[in-house]
């Protein structure tokens, strides 16, 4: 099932949730990610937000997808393939909602083959 | 917490990415800051014009695209790094992805919305860290001779350099961009700020009448083939004041951008502060000697 709600209204309880799953402590976690305990921490209690590239590193150690994380999907290990992927790009204008398109099916593509679909 | 904390958090931000990475030297590649965390980029037709750039996530891959329209190799590298800062700065997520997986930017300090400027700042310590700009800065003599030859060590655009020059240079300088009869930026050292007595021109502010760069600006074609020029002025006419302040005003049309660069430095101010130093030292060094005996 997918869903839409604002990023990060579920993600500390979802880290936490993938965190447990794995059966790993905060520590270990932060060693996985290369991230700083003291950073999971504040994650998990929600006092801090994390970077685009602190969600992928936490979404590739913990083997869940970025999606899950951000409360997208409610299957850790399902992306947001199910809705119409480019409904966004409409905000754009003219020309740009088009190369936005494009390069989306080529991010799409390469998304595919790195999770062997 | 203050937007000026933000902005400079974000700043160091970039610089910390900067020595994890272990990059020695000027200039710093974003394009492979990108490739090296799995983010994919791809140029926008030179013919489009639209956004300067655009962070695009599917899944568990991003890309960036960014503008080509303009020429300006700077504008460029800037308009990735700009990118780059929404995907490494924390909190962005809400921003950037809010309604959907596309997030498309105008970098270059052109926004009010705290999210890109602080982009932007991340932008600007991405390419221009601190730790070696400032090994580079040192090289040169102070002024626009200096920021040409930063601008060329961190491939930067003029512009970007000499806001970041102004922030960090120990010497009384302010820096402006101007556009036709119209202040659109002003940038002054910390010596200019906390010595200087003067008034902030803000957007918008006429350019002052009689100075190389009212002359400059009044003739379009000297701005876009990046004519230049160096005169003796007052800094009074300027920034107003309450006293008479001789400086060095370097003009430089910034070609097709349509904007001009004005950097007035005032070494007569840095004289001042080294002799008020070296006043309140002798008296220190007196005072401590009254106590001895």
């Amino acid at each position: 099932m997918t869903r839409k709600t604002p990023p990060f209204q579920e993600f500390n309880s979802r880290l936490r949730a993938a965190r447990d799953m794995r059966g790993w402590s905060q520590a270990v976690l932060a060693e996985r990610t290369e991230l700083p305990p003291s950073s999971i921490a504040h994650f998990e209690t929600g006092s801090r937000k994390p970077s685009f590239d602190n969600l992928r590193r936490l979404a590739v150690a913990l083997e869940v997808t970025t999606d899950y994380l951000m409360g997208r999907v409610d299957e850790p290990t399902l992306a947001k393939d199910g809705d119409p992927l480019f409904r966004d790009v409409a905000k754009l204008s003219g020309h740009d909602r088009d190369l936005a398109k494009n390069f989306l099916e080529m991010l799409a593509k390469q998304n595919k083959e790195k999770n062997g679909a | 917490m203050a937007s000026s904390l933000r902005l400079r958090l974000a700043k160091q931000s970039a610089e910390a990415l900067i020595q994890k990475l272990q990059i020695p030297c000027l200039p710093i590649d974003p394009f492979l800051i990108a490739e090296k965390h799995d983010i994919a980029i791809q140029a926008k037709p030179n013919t489009a014009i639209g956004v300067s750039g655009m962070l695009l996530r599917h899944g568990e891959a991003f890309g960036i695209m960014y503008a080509t329209n303009i020429s300006s190799e700077g504008f460029q590298r800037f308009s990735v790094a700009h990118e780059l800062g929404h995907y490494f700065l924390e909190g962005h997520i809400d921003h950037v992805f809010k309604d959907g997986d596309v997030h498309e930017s105008q970098a270059g300090f052109t926004s009010g919305d705290i999210h890109e400027l602080e982009a932007d700042h991340f932008a600007a310590g991405l390419l221009m860290p601190s730790h070696l700009f400032l090994d580079e800065q040192a090289q040169h003599e102070a002024g626009l001779h200096a920021i040409e030859e930063l601008s060329r060590a961190c491939r930067t655009s003029l512009t970007a350099t000499a806001i970041a020059y102004a922030e960090s240079t120990e010497d009384a300088v302010a820096v402006v961009l101007s556009t036709g009869p119209l202040v659109d930026f002003c940038c002054m050292s910390e010596l200019m700020r906390s010595k200087g007595n003067f008034n902030w021109p803000r957007k918008g502010t006429p350019v002052p009448r009689n100075t190389a760069t009212a002359e400059l600006n009044a003739h379009a074609d000297r701005v876009a083939t990046a004519d230049r020029e160096t005169r003796e002025a007052d800094a009074v006419a300027w920034f107003g004041g309450d006293r008479s302040l001789p400086c060095v005003e370097e003009v430089a049309g910034l070609g097709s951008y349509g904007r001009t660069l004005t950097v007035l430095s005032c070494p007569t101010l840095e004289d001042e502060v080294d002799d008020e130093e070296d006043d309140a030292s002798e008296e220190s060094m007196l005072d401590h000697w009254a106590h001895r005996f």
